[in-house]
């Protein structure tokens, strides 16, 4: 039987993450704290089981306050850039779960489980004369946020870049260069417009073919997209129709049924690693 | 040296200096397809016996000198698909020779002084000259170009990105080759070679779109060079800005069966992508998507490409209709072109590009860094 767990989403978690249309959409996991108090003042007795947090500036901090305020579960949509070091140690002093709600990255479709899209990739990736990466955002995104979105797509999908390079950047966007293992070129854009879908798209270019991997905005539950070309063919690999909001919360869900930890925070620190490089 | 019958009036004829690769795979097919307004008269090439086969196939004269050419009266079209050296004396040649119309392969000069003179004796002359930038021609480039408003003053970014397999596969798929030469391999991590591999990628590759790339760049001469990076076998990585607009071009040219070619111009609240059709197969047009938040106009496939677009342009050219593109426009399309594949390959001389951190195996799998790119 699915144990239900009580949510709570201060205004500003709720808008990152839309955490009542996901909560909405997983009724047997999930139901609303009740009336809301800021977490800060809830007693620690009574703490909702998990608490939503804002990704935007002081994310850490303001999830520590939670885990020490007694919430099991952390659910942070959308993390800029932050040092998640003192977190970790708070969480696993509590015994706490900490997932990181992020658009692109956490789709389903590179979740650990999707074993065919990583199998694909890594296919690619031993292959590999070009990894081409674009990622979309609306105006006014700090490009900072951008990157680290980006980089956390790569992370995700077992990229490991090397040698990575600021070429240009501006109010418009960016371009990193890197490297890959191999000595394949890297090459990353971030384009910031609202004239086109805020997808990441990560294309790997082989010497017979390529891997594509098109992830949606979560602002619905579109579906991924994965393709993979070989001297044999074509092949589109399964959809899945559903937003990385809800596969978070899923996860948040099944690593406290399960009590297996998730590894969010220590795969941030390598992206963040990869940020820091560039913009410090 | 004649194998062609009476040339029919209502026609106009064509001359072909240099009967490589592209004029039997590219140009001919081309041609043929367009044989109620266009005749193939005279086909030139120093070597003759590739001048006679290929001359042979489509019922035209053969020679393989310039000037027999130019003196053949039945031609009123000149076509130059000569080596890039020789394109801006046959150019003027073809000009002073008093034809119609003359079409140049790209780059139509290796100097902005070789373009001066083309465009001093086109004007003197009063012979219109295009350039074989096929996209350019593409009728679904045209009809964004018709329906896309004010997209070119709000464009902030431009990407070219171009996947393609090795040119003879699609060749052998437009005609049967006579003539092919093939190309020594070479090491990809010698510097001259990478530099070679930049400067061929952007005149024999990106040059195809960089007139479309240039289009929304009006601050074009202002053009910086940030990275350049090849890809093997053959490919580039190079980003650049001109002005206010980023320019990101990607091309690689593997043992893919699946080609992409792709030109995406993005503004604020606006944005162009164009998927064109592999060259040399006449596989119609390019299909263009205008979008804007949450509309998307498309527009295309047509039934031709740009290389036919190329010949109906120049059949008008040569019949007294229609308007050259201007010989500013031409020279500075060569211009960009040329300064972004010095800056580039000048990036190697000042250890700016990555010289190849690879493996053995793949160091050793060499390259051909001058191939035929005229894709």
């Amino acid at each position: 039987m699915t144990t239900q767990l009580s949510v709570y989403a201060d205004p500003q978690a709720e808008a990152a993450g839309a955490v009542s249309a996901v909560v909405a959409s997983l009724p047997l996991s999930f139901a609303p704290a009740g009336p809301a108090a800021p977490a800060a003042s809830v007693p620690a007795a009574s703490a909702p089981d998990i608490t939503a947090v804002s990704g935007h500036a002081g994310w850490t901090e303001r999830a520590a306050a939670a885990v020490r305020k007694g919430a099991k579960g952390i659910v942070v949509s959308g993390p800029v850039a932050e040092d998640p070091a003192a977190l970790i140690g708070v969480a696993e002093a509590a015994g706490s779960v900490v997932v990181l709600d992020q658009p692109w990255a956490g789709n389903l479709a590179l979740a650990g489980s999707s074993e065919n899209v990583h199998g694909v990739i890594a296919a690619a990736l031993e292959d590999a004369v070009l990894l081409d990466s674009v990622a979309i955002g609306v105006p006014g995104t700090d490009p900072r946020d951008l990157l680290t979105e980006q980089f956390s797509v790569l992370v995700q999908c077992g990229i490991a870049v090397q040698n990575v390079r600021m070429v240009q950047r501006n109010a418009n966007g960016y371009t990193v260069a890197g490297v890959l293992a191999s000595g394949a070129p890297v090459a990353l854009q971030g384009i910031l417009t609202s004239a086109l879908p805020a997808t990441a798209s990560v294309s790997i270019l082989t010497s017979t073919g390529r891997a594509d991997v098109v992830l949606p905005d979560p602002a619905a539950a579109w579906p991924a997209v994965v393709r993979a070309v070989t001297k044999e063919g074509a092949t589109a690999l399964p959809t899945l129709y559903e937003s990385s909001h809800r596969t978070s919360w899923s996860r948040v869900h099944s690593h406290l049924s399960s009590g297996i930890p998730a590894t969010d925070l220590a795969q941030f620190s390598t992206v963040l690693s990869l940020v820091s490089q560039l913009t410090s | 040296m004649s194998s062609q019958a009476q040339a029919s009036p209502a026609l106009l004829g064509v001359g072909i200096l240099g009967a490589g690769p592209v004029t039997q795979a590219i140009h001919l097919p081309s041609l043929a397809r367009l044989g109620n307004i266009l005749e193939v008269r005279h086909i030139m090439d120093v070597d003759p016996a590739v001048a006679a086969s290929v001359a042979g196939r489509v019922g035209a004269r053969f020679s393989t000198s310039m000037e027999e050419l130019l003196a053949d009266t039945a031609v009123d079209i000149v076509a130059i698909c000569s080596p890039h050296q020789f394109h801006a004396a046959q150019v003027i040649a073809a000009c002073r020779a008093g034809k119609k119309a003359v079409l140049c392969e790209k780059p139509f000069a290796m100097n902005g002084e070789e373009a001066a003179a083309i465009s001093a004796v086109s004007a003197e002359t009063g012979v219109p000259i295009i350039v074989g930038a096929m996209h350019t021609f593409d009728p679904g480039w045209l009809a964004a170009e018709d329906a896309w408003g004010d997209l070119p003053e709000q464009v902030h970014t431009v990407r070219s990105s171009i996947v393609l397999p090795p040119n003879p596969r699609f060749e052998d798929f437009a005609t049967e080759i006579v003539g092919r030469v093939s190309l020594p391999s070479s090491d990809p991590t010698e510097p001259d070679v990478i530099k070679a591999m930049l400067t061929g990628g952007v005149m024999g590759l990106a040059i195809h779109d960089l007139p479309l790339v240039r289009r929304f760049t009006p601050d074009f001469a202002d053009v910086e060079v940030l990275h350049a990076e090849i890809v093997r076998p053959f490919g580039y990585v190079i980003s650049l800005r001109a002005g206010n607009v980023t320019i990101e071009l990607r091309a690689a040219m593997n043992a893919t069966w699946e080609p992409a070619w792709e030109f995406e111009a993005i503004g604020d609240d606006a944005a162009l992508k164009i998927d064109f059709t592999p060259s040399y197969v006449q596989a119609g047009s390019a299909t263009a998507r205008i979008r804007t938040a949450g509309r998307t106009t498309v527009l295309g496939p047509f039934g031709h490409n740009g290389y036919e677009g190329e010949w109906r342009k120049l059949a008008e050219l040569a019949g007294g209709t229609g308007q050259p593109p201007s010989a500013e426009t031409l020279i500075h399309d060569l211009e960009f072109a040329l300064a972004i594949a010095e800056a580039a390959a000048g990036r190697v001389d000042t250890g700016r590009v990555d010289l190849g951190r690879v493996d053995a195996g793949s160091a050793a799998s060499g390259t051909t860094e001058d191939q035929e790119v005229n894709a």
